[in-house]
């Protein structure tokens, strides 16, 4: 494979939604850095976070947006998920009412995301219920080394706080066409796994190649958008210098 | 998760208009403990973008008097039969449709501080003047205004004379700062610009009613400084971000998208934001303010933001009509030249004078139309959204019906062709005392900015004056609003998930 030529690569831009503490920040942070921070709200304090992912035939750099908090009142502005091309609405598997606001995400990117928009529905947490720990061995982990996969195992004992059954979940999401996982971002279980389902699932129509960062925002109105960050200083030409 | 109350503020913005937004922007990377609080469930305040039940639920809300004593007059209509009006979040209808010029500091401002690559801008097309039927064989017209060099060797709208005076007005404008030039306009420098424009270059009505409508101004008496000032604006601006064009347009709304964006960019900075949430009572107190929000969260802050909703009397008014059509109104859309992007806004101007009433009174003031392409984001394909102004009078509301049905007929692409008004949006806007801020110990007020059809840098002034009054000695001036990317990209190649 070594002189293969440079497969496509293109940006394909990514939101988190769900309610606040579901863990959305921490599944980030888990793909992005395969790292997890317990009882501790992750800081992005990024515009955007950039992962690429290999698929057979082509690259997909995501550029994961997380709400920067602003799910907490409320208060996400359209233009946050407008021009999203992958959407990864989340909630608790221990929270029911978590279940309900994910639903009304993606009521919402149905009505005002870009129409081809993929959407997965993630319920975050698994590790707090009894087929979590089952399900944290690093072979869910994907080609991240999951140092803390084992960590899962303890909990066997604790008891099964699962208060949204798969069935349920998966279920609705098979309905409205949307991928579904069940994931740890406290063992990394599944959570690559989401991502490179998204990639795979994105239509290859709604891909352009890579223009650098922030290319991904608005891909599908490349024509007549002007750059700023290219002010054309030979300009004067046109300039009624008469 | 910390309570509201348990965090002692350095400051609370109250608002999201675009001036508390850029200021949210400006501290976004301070370290300072902001808390932005709008009681609207949207952002933007009198500068926000609207979907039609939007629009509807804040028209209700200013007839019932929450307009401040800004906005006024506000209705909105739909015809009986409503087919062909899409369902109401495809539609986002700007209270501030104002295009930017290449020139502008905003410009400059969203550039340094990175925040520009959030936003999408559309180009500003050409400008045309509305010219009146004369006698029945004249139909009213659309002449398009030629700018450029390029458009004035081309343009037919002007004998080979006025193409003369044109160039050598352009070329003066460009220049009139220096010396020489200065002797020619100085004279008239307090006086109408239509005494320049006569006494100085003999340029005839026609001429003048093209230059005139190069300042975007909506005052018919505009004068000459002020006057040039604009026009020189326009001209230096074009072909800034590429051929063909002066002026930019947010896409998505306008100066809403950026009031969004640069609120986003104080989230990630740590700022707390919420919507749907006012400010119940203010007392000052030792050391700051107290405030009991609507949420009924009681919080202390050192320094509280926010804006006036006085109208100042004196101060102008405007009326404004947002109409929604079935047409795309393609060949107003057309690049000015080859090789430019195509535009997505295009300016219509009425000249003082150009309209009349029912009653047979001619309009005193010049009316502009905005109309924007589906390409904007606000409407969806095939339809366009008309955004006209002229300052508020008895006779505004109908004349600027008038100019709408004047534009239908004109520019209709064909006579076949039925073009409608979907839905409707009118009201009228006042503004504040001045573009200072106003400072009363631990409160800054920004007064109401006003309507124009172009933005104004005088717009930014305040908001650096809150700045510097916030950060007090940390602030360092040359790094207002520069800022460094802030994505975290990891490393690209070493750290790639392989299927
Ligand atoms: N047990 C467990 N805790 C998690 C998991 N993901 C996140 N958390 C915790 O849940 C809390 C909220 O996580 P955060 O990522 O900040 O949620 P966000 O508000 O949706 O971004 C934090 O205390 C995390 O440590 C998970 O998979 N399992
Ligand atoms: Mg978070």
């Amino acid at each position: 494979m070594a002189d293969s030529a440079p497969k496509p690569s293109s940006s394909v831009k990514l939101v988190l939604l769900g309610e606040a503490a579901v863990g959305k920040s921490s599944l980030v942070l888990r793909f992005v850095s395969n790292d997890f921070q317990e009882n501790k709200e992750p800081t992005i304090g990024a515009a955007f976070l950039t992962q690429k992912c290999n698929l057979p035939t082509r690259t997909i750099k995501f550029e994961i947006w997380d709400t920067a908090g602003q799910e907490r009142f409320a208060s996400l502005a359209p233009m946050y998920y407008r021009n999203a091309q992958a959407a990864l609405v989340v909630y608790d598997l221990t929270k029911p009412t978590s279940l309900i606001k994910a639903k009304h995400w993606v009521a919402e990117l149905q009505r005002q995301a870009s129409p081809g928009i993929v959407i997965a529905l993630v319920g975050n947490k698994l590790d707090l219920t009894n087929d979590g720990a089952a399900g944290g061995g690093a072979a869910g982990a994907g080609a991240c080394d999951d140092d803390d996969a084992a960590a899962a195992a303890g909990e066997d004992a604790a008891g099964d706080a699962r208060k949204i059954t798969t069935e349920e979940a998966k279920e609705y999401a098979d309905e409205e066409g949307l991928l579904f996982f069940e994931t740890s971002a406290k063992t990394g279980y599944n959570v690559t796994e989401v991502f490179t389902a998204i990639a795979n699932a994105i239509p290859e129509t709604s891909l352009k190649t890579n223009r650098g960062p922030g290319a991904a925002h608005g891909a599908r109105h490349e024509q007549p958008g002007i750059d700023l960050g290219r002010q054309d200083d030979g300009a004067s030409r046109d300039n009624c210098a008469c | 998760m910390e309570s509201l109350s348990d965090i002692h503020w350095d400051v609370v913005i109250s608002g999201t208009g675009l001036q508390q937004s850029l200021l949210a922007l400006a501290l976004s990377r301070s370290g300072k403990k902001i808390l932005h609080i709008d009681s609207n469930d949207f952002y933007g305040g009198t500068e926000a973008s609207l979907g039609l039940q939007d629009a509807a639920s804040w028209v209700s809300r200013i007839e019932a008097g929450g307009g401040g004593g800004l906005l006024k007059s506000a209705a909105i209509w739909r015809p009986e039969d409503s087919t062909g009006l899409a369902a109401s979040r495809q539609y986002y209808l700007a209270l501030a449709p104002q295009v930017v010029h290449a020139r502008s500091r905003l410009l400059e401002q969203l550039v340094s501080s990175r925040a520009y690559r959030q936003v999408e801008f559309l180009a500003v097309g050409s400008s045309y003047v509305f010219k009146p039927a004369s006698e029945p064989t004249q139909p009213a017209a659309l002449v398009r205004i030629p700018s450029t060099r390029e458009e004035v060797f081309s343009t037919t709208a002007v004998s080979t004379k006025e193409k003369r005076l044109l160039m050598k007005f352009l070329k003066f404008v460009l220049d009139h700062d220096s010396s020489p030039q200065q002797e020619t306009w100085h004279p008239y420098a307090e006086k109408p610009l239509s005494a320049l424009l006569s006494e100085a270059f003999n340029m005839g009505e026609e001429l003048q009613k093209l230059i005139y409508t190069l300042t975007l101004s909506l005052n018919p008496g505009i004068n000459t400084k002020d006057g040039l000032a604009v026009i020189r604006r326009h001209i230096s601006s074009m072909g800034v971000y590429g051929p063909g064009f002066a002026a930019i347009y947010p896409k998505w709304g306008g100066l809403s998208e950026i009031a969004q964006v640069s609120c986003r960019a104080c989230a990630v900075g740590g700022g707390v934001y919420m919507l749907g949430t006012g400010i119940q009572s203010t007392e000052v107190v030792e050391g700051g303010v107290k405030l009991e929000l609507t949420s009924g969260d009681a919080i202390r802050t050192r320094l509280l933001v926010r804006a006036s909703e006085d109208a100042a009397s004196g101060m102008p008014v405007i009326r404004r009509l947002v109409a929604v059509t079935n047409s795309s109104f393609d060949s107003l859309f057309e690049p000015a030249v080859e090789g430019a992007p195509r535009p997505a806004v295009a300016i219509i101007a009425y000249p003082a004078g150009s309209l009349s009433t029912a009653a047979g009174k001619a309009s005193e003031h010049p009316v502009y139309l905005s109309a924007h392409s589906s390409e904007t984001g606000e409407c969806p394909a095939g339809q366009s959204v008309l955004y006209l102004t002229t300052n508020a009078s008895p006779d505004a509301q109908e004349l600027l019906g008038r100019a709408l049905d004047a534009f239908l007929d004109a520019a209709k692409p064909s006579a076949q062709q039925e073009v409608r008004v979907l839905t409707k949006l009118e009201y009228e806007q006042g503004s504040g005392g001045s573009s200072v801020l106003i400072t009363q110990g631990p409160i800054l007020t920004f007064q109401a900015t006003t309507p124009s059809i172009a933005f104004s840098d005088s717009v930014l002034d305040p908001i650096r004056s809150a700045w510097k009054k916030i950060l007090g000695d940390e602030a360092v001036d040359d790094e207002y609003l520069t800022f460094s990317d802030r994505e975290g990209a990891a490393d690209d190649d070493d750290d790639v998930y392989e299927q």
